[in-house]
């Protein structure tokens, strides 16, 4: 009989191994999905605020988890203003003043461009696969599409200061939602993915809002105007002289 | 001459309780003017004492040792490498009773809510406590256990701004010598509390090697903190430490580190001479004034004794002498009110009505009054000397009478 037990046991182990496998996939996939190999996308940001409201248009390149730069078109008053960001380090051009800046560690958790995404969430997009451990919470269906919820705990020692995250990806590797939930498992800010629309070839959230929970009238909003994946991008693109003196 | 000086002072002695009312009154006067001195000066030794304790723990240690551009620019990049040689030869022998090698680098710390700049630690505990430069009280959970204990360790107040609180992580960032992102996520694993609440929110302690690790600078440290726990006696070993650090690294004593806390503690001298002066001077019109009146009741006494062959020089030390008897019985008063009243108190007063004032001075909540013996002879000195001059006028005009007239004079 015993036997019987350790197999099941045995089972079990592997099941719950293959199934965090599993959640770990479907995150790396979703975020390929959105990435690209490589990516060129036109956006608009609008930051939200009670008393004001501001929109900027960007372009942005990506390439690989760990290279991207992000340029300002409009308003005049801001275009070209470059952010560049290689291997989770981070640099601002600002044309008005000439200089390359090096993002230093201590503005890491401020805010990027007076929005509520963070110098971290531009810099460190795709660090949620390697520093998480992901487990598939739950699935459904809605709409024809399969959705998988998933949870994600930080590691121990994860620069992340969140108890857990919560993603929510469509079977067509969409992120519809991103739950950041601090430790005491209170939610303190969502990313909120709409209107998702084929384009550049793969369906794409067009619009992602970020918000805090305790503050429900302030947030930020990116709308995706283009986007093309997987095209070819010059060598020197994410390079501190193509930051200060923009080739393309 | 000792028979004539015994009876001179015994008349002396009995012409003072001739008019016990009065003598008691000077008495008193003297005695709370002596308390007053002694009472100030040694509050105000325990302020400085405090001031200069808090400092050179927070410095830490009595001499520092650091690479020679860390002063100007503490950044990693300046660090210095672990004593070695005959550098570590010299810290292991006395009279050098403890030593630290720490990492002190400028970081951000991060919650979920707030992230604040903070002055990041790396230490190694075992050290530290020998040094005394260990929070003053851990209020939740446990300081480091080693310098490899991968928690960190926050003061309370900063925990609160943070929003945070024991075992739950934060991200410490900083950076690592070639200027890129360097940092990790850390459970607190304590809370401490500091006197200073500024203090709270700067330091946070994390294990040596940990934050080592993570700046990747091997075994390198931003400065070697030394004590020999005496502050006074430290420009008598602070050369040898210098000549076994070599040229490449400076070392400096509390004196130059912090420049304020040196002059406060020469001017805490100074001051309290004035101090004493001042309460003197004022207390002396009150001595002078009642010899004058005591010379003034007793003119014909004054001029029969000299119509009988007494010299003038006796009548002055006659006067000198009932003087010196009432300062006397009023610095015994004076001293021993102080010792009673400071005594009780050396535990410490509360202040804390008046905290954030005191703050500023880099002080606590607490005053610690210190009773220094120098401070009682100081004012013993001060009270005879001041009071023996005082005394001369009424005393030299005293033996200045003349006879005739003095004898004549209703």
């Amino acid at each position: 009989m015993r036997w019987i037990i350790v197999l099941v046991g045995f089972l079990g182990a592997l099941q719950a191994s293959a199934q965090q496998l599993a959640a770990q996939d479907i995150i790396r996939k979703a975020m390929d999905h959105y990435r690209g190999q490589t990516s060129y996308s036109e956006m608009t940001m609008t930051i939200h605020r009670p008393d004001w409201e501001r929109s900027m248009t960007m372009r942005g390149w990506s390439e690989g988890d760990k290279q991207t730069l992000v340029r300002v078109v409009e308003p005049k008053k801001d275009a070209g203003n470059g952010t560049l960001s290689v291997d989770g380090n981070m640099w601002t051009y600002t044309p008005k003043i000439n200089r390359v800046i090096k993002v230093p560690s201590s503005m890491m958790s401020q805010n990027w461009m007076g929005s509520d995404f963070s110098n971290k969430d531009i810099s460190k997009d795709t660090a949620i696969i390697e520093d998480y451990d992901h487990t598939l919470l739950s699935t459904r269906e809605e709409g024809g599409h399969t959705i998988w919820v998933i949870e994600s705990v930080p590691h121990e020692e994860a620069a992340v200061v969140w108890g857990r995250e919560v993603l929510e990806v469509r079977d067509d590797w969409v992120l519809l939602r991103q739950e950041f939930w601090d430790q005491d498992n209170e939610l303190v800010k969502v990313l909120e993915a709409g209107q998702i629309r084929e384009m550049g070839g793969r369906n794409v959230a067009t619009v992602l809002r970020m918000g805090k929970v305790a503050t429900p009238d302030e947030w930020t909003e990116v709308r995706t105007e283009a986007v093309e994946f997987d095209l070819a991008l010059p060598a020197n693109l994410f390079t501190l002289s193509n930051l200060r003196n923009p080739r393309q | 001459m000792g028979g004539v000086s015994r009876i001179v002072a015994v008349l002396a002695w009995r012409n003072l309780w001739r008019n016990y009312r009065r003598t008691l009154i000077m008495l008193l006067a003297i005695g709370i003017g002596v308390w007053a001195m002694i009472f100030m000066s040694a509050l105000m030794r325990g302020m400085t004492d405090q001031m200069v304790h808090n400092g050179l723990a927070v410095l830490p240690g009595e001499v520092q040792i650091h690479h020679p551009r860390y002063r100007s620019d503490p950044s990693v990049v300046n660090s210095m490498p672990s004593p070695t040689g005959e550098l570590l030869a010299a810290l292991e022998k006395p009279p050098v009773s403890a030593w630290a090698a720490r990492v002190r680098v400028p970081a951000v710390i991060a919650s979920e809510r707030d992230s604040r700049g903070v002055t990041l630690l790396g230490v190694d505990p075992a050290a530290e406590r020998a040094l005394g430069s260990l929070p003053d009280e851990i209020l939740q959970g446990r300081f480091l256990t080693d310098a490899a204990d991968r928690g960190v360790v926050l003061g309370a107040s900063l925990a609160r701004k943070l929003d945070t609180e024991l075992g739950k992580r934060v991200v410490i960032m900083s950076q690592d010598p070639d200027n890129n992102v360097a940092d990790r996520g850390s459970r607190v694993v304590g809370i401490y509390r500091a006197r200073l609440a500024s203090n709270e929110e700067q330091f946070v302690y994390a294990g040596r090697e940990v934050l080592q690790q993570m700046l990747t600078i091997g075994t390198a440290v931003s400065e070697v903190a030394v004590s020999a726990n005496d502050y006074r006696q430290v420009d008598s070993w602070a050369p040898a430490i210098e000549d076994a650090a070599g040229d490449n690294l400076e070392v400096l004593t509390w004196m130059e580190l912090d420049t304020f806390l040196s002059s406060m503690l020469s001017m805490q001298d100074g001051f309290t001479l004035i101090l004493m002066v001042v309460i003197f001077v004022a207390l002396s019109f009150g001595l002078v004034n009642t010899l004058a009146m005591a010379v003034f009741e007793r003119v014909r006494e004054i001029g029969l004794m000299q119509a009988l062959g007494m010299r003038p020089s006796l009548i002055l030390y006659q006067l000198l002498l009932e003087s010196l008897y009432l300062l006397v019985l009023g610095l015994i008063l004076g001293n021993g009110l102080a010792w009673l009243t400071i005594k009780p108190l050396e535990s410490g007063i509360d202040i804390s009505g008046v905290a954030q004032g005191m703050e500023m001075m880099g002080m606590g909540t607490t005053l610690y009054p210190a009773l220094a013996y120098q401070d009682m002879l100081m004012s013993t000195a001060v009270v005879i000397v001041l009071g023996l001059l005082a005394s001369l006028l009424p005393a030299w005009r005293a033996a200045r009478l003349d006879p005739v007239r003095a004898l004549n004079k209703t």
